[in-house]
């Protein structure tokens, strides 16, 4: 199978991140929970996950990394904790449904930084527009799930100090690929799968919370200290960490971490575009489909869309799967971004990569569309 | 033997604490709190050995992991120790 789905989650791991899971289940029982060698061991592994990812983010300390289940869930706490029933919201024009189901059910108030696509500049100049007082939270992600685009998160973290508004940003596609200094950007939280360009397994996730974000709880339960207080302990990791951890997973998520930063992100992203790029030019020269990419792949980073002319999508999607290729196509989660470019009536195939992708599997891919499309 | 107890808020903390102390060259282990010493239940404590206490506290201010409270154990018994 040619992968081409790591925007959903990063299928291929380093064997690595196997071996730790293994090695989790032979040897660690639950942090928090014991002083003795598996709790302890549980417990060093979690520390050593939360430090790597302290450091990947310049993040206040290690207690800042809160484990999560997705990033789904890490977004939940942060809109959550800033955005109350009823508030303010600012977002881009290219969210996930993991931010704007979130603020639905809130009922919030939500204006939209709306935005042509890759226009980087156009998004800052939304943002700076519509934070008004009285925003509750701005909330943008760093790179779109469906169209690469990489979002003007610095500038908009500007906009947000100097107004101080709370800022969330959702590194769902940029993680492993683009760093952010949490301490520079001044923002209230960093919300990141683990399963995607971490190479964790699928049921990790984190939240990185600023030094001065208010936190409320979302899941209440045991967390192995202050067990005699009803209310949930007010520091963290330990205030949104209820119930057991997944230490398996958190051990699997160490390892993908240590093999990012051994490989280095710059280097990971680099690849990725240079074989976005070779896609993107393949597909320009396959008749009947539209592709949604820069000539120079400015402002877009591992992901790319195509919409085919006289194909459903998902149809198109099925052919590719028929031919040992993995796509995926659709909404892919996030109406408001297909909206925001045009392709809402249709969706997109959607074409994303990973560190183990290959310009031989690239070309085999532009194969197969030519064949389909021939 | 006697030694000292650091509170912890918990077992991230404490492993913090003793992380710290390790760069400083100060041996410590991690330990669940007793009962007796946490009026809130559950915690961790970080034992060191009585000679290191002066030394451990500036270690431990400096990388902003002050304890919660200290103990000295003497012959079995805790007892509290201002800091």
């Amino acid at each position: 199978m040619i992968y081409l789905d790591s925007a959903a989650t990063t299928f291929q791991k380093p064997r690595s991140v196997a071996n730790a899971m293994d090695r989790a289940l032979a040897t660690m029982s639950s942090p928090g929970r014991g002083g003795y060698p598996a709790a302890m061991a549980a417990a060093d592994a979690a520390l050593d996950c939360r430090t790597e990812l302290a450091e990947l983010y310049h993040a206040e300390s290690p207690e800042q990394v809160v484990f999560t289940l997705n990033a789904t869930h890490a977004l939940n706490i942060a809109i959550k904790s800033l955005v109350p029933p009823g508030g303010r919201a600012v977002v881009s024009g290219y969210e996930h449904n993991a931010v704007t189901r979130p603020l639905a059910a809130l009922g919030a108030q939500v204006s939209v930084a709306a935005a042509p696509l890759f226009q980087r500049a156009a998004v800052t100049e939304a943002f700076d527009r519509l934070i008004v007082p009285g925003t509750d939270a701005v909330i943008c992600n760093h790179v779109s799930n469906v169209f690469g685009f990489v979002q003007p998160v610095e500038e908009i973290a500007a906009l947000c100090r100097d107004r101080g508004v709370p800022f969330i940003i959702d590194a769902s596609q940029s993680a492993g690929l683009l760093t952010l200094d949490m301490k520079a950007l001044g923002a209230a939280f960093i919300a990141m799968p683990g399963h995607k360009g971490l190479y964790g397994p699928q049921g990790t996730g984190v939240l990185i919370c600023g030094r001065d974000a208010p936190v409320r709880t979302v899941l209440e339960g045991g967390t192995g200290s202050q067990s005699l207080e009803q209310a949930m302990p007010d520091f963290l990791p330990d205030r949104l960490e209820a119930g057991t951890h997944n230490m398996p997973g958190i051990a699997g998520l160490l390892a993908g971490v240590r093999f990012v930063r051994k490989v280095g992100p710059e280097a990971i992203c680099q690849e990725e575009r240079r074989l976005t790029l070779l896609a993107a030019e393949g597909l320009r020269r396959v008749p009947g489909i539209r592709v949604y990419a820069r000539p120079d792949l400015k402002a877009q980073v591992g992901v790319l869309s195509l919409v085919p002319e006289k194909m459903d999508p998902e149809t198109l999607g099925a052919a590719l799967a028929d031919r040992g290729i993995a796509v995926r196509a659709g909404l892919h989660c996030a109406p408001l971004a297909h909206r925001s470019a045009g392709t809402l009536e249709t969706g997109t195939v959607r074409v994303s990569l990973s560190h183990w992708n290959t310009r031989e599997e690239i070309g085999r891919f532009l194969g197969a569309m030519g064949a389909i499309f021939r | 033997m006697e030694h000292y107890l650091m509170i912890a808020r918990s077992v991230t903390f404490a492993q913090r604490m003793q992380r710290a102390l390790a760069r400083h060259g100060i041996r410590s282990r991690i330990f669940r709190a007793p009962r007796d010493l946490t009026d809130r239940g559950c915690a961790y404590a970080v034992r060191i050995a009585e000679g290191d206490l002066p030394a451990a506290l500036t270690a431990l201010h400096r990388e902003g992991l002050d304890p919660v409270q200290i103990f000295l154990s003497q012959r079995g018994f805790y007892q509290e120790v201002a800091t």
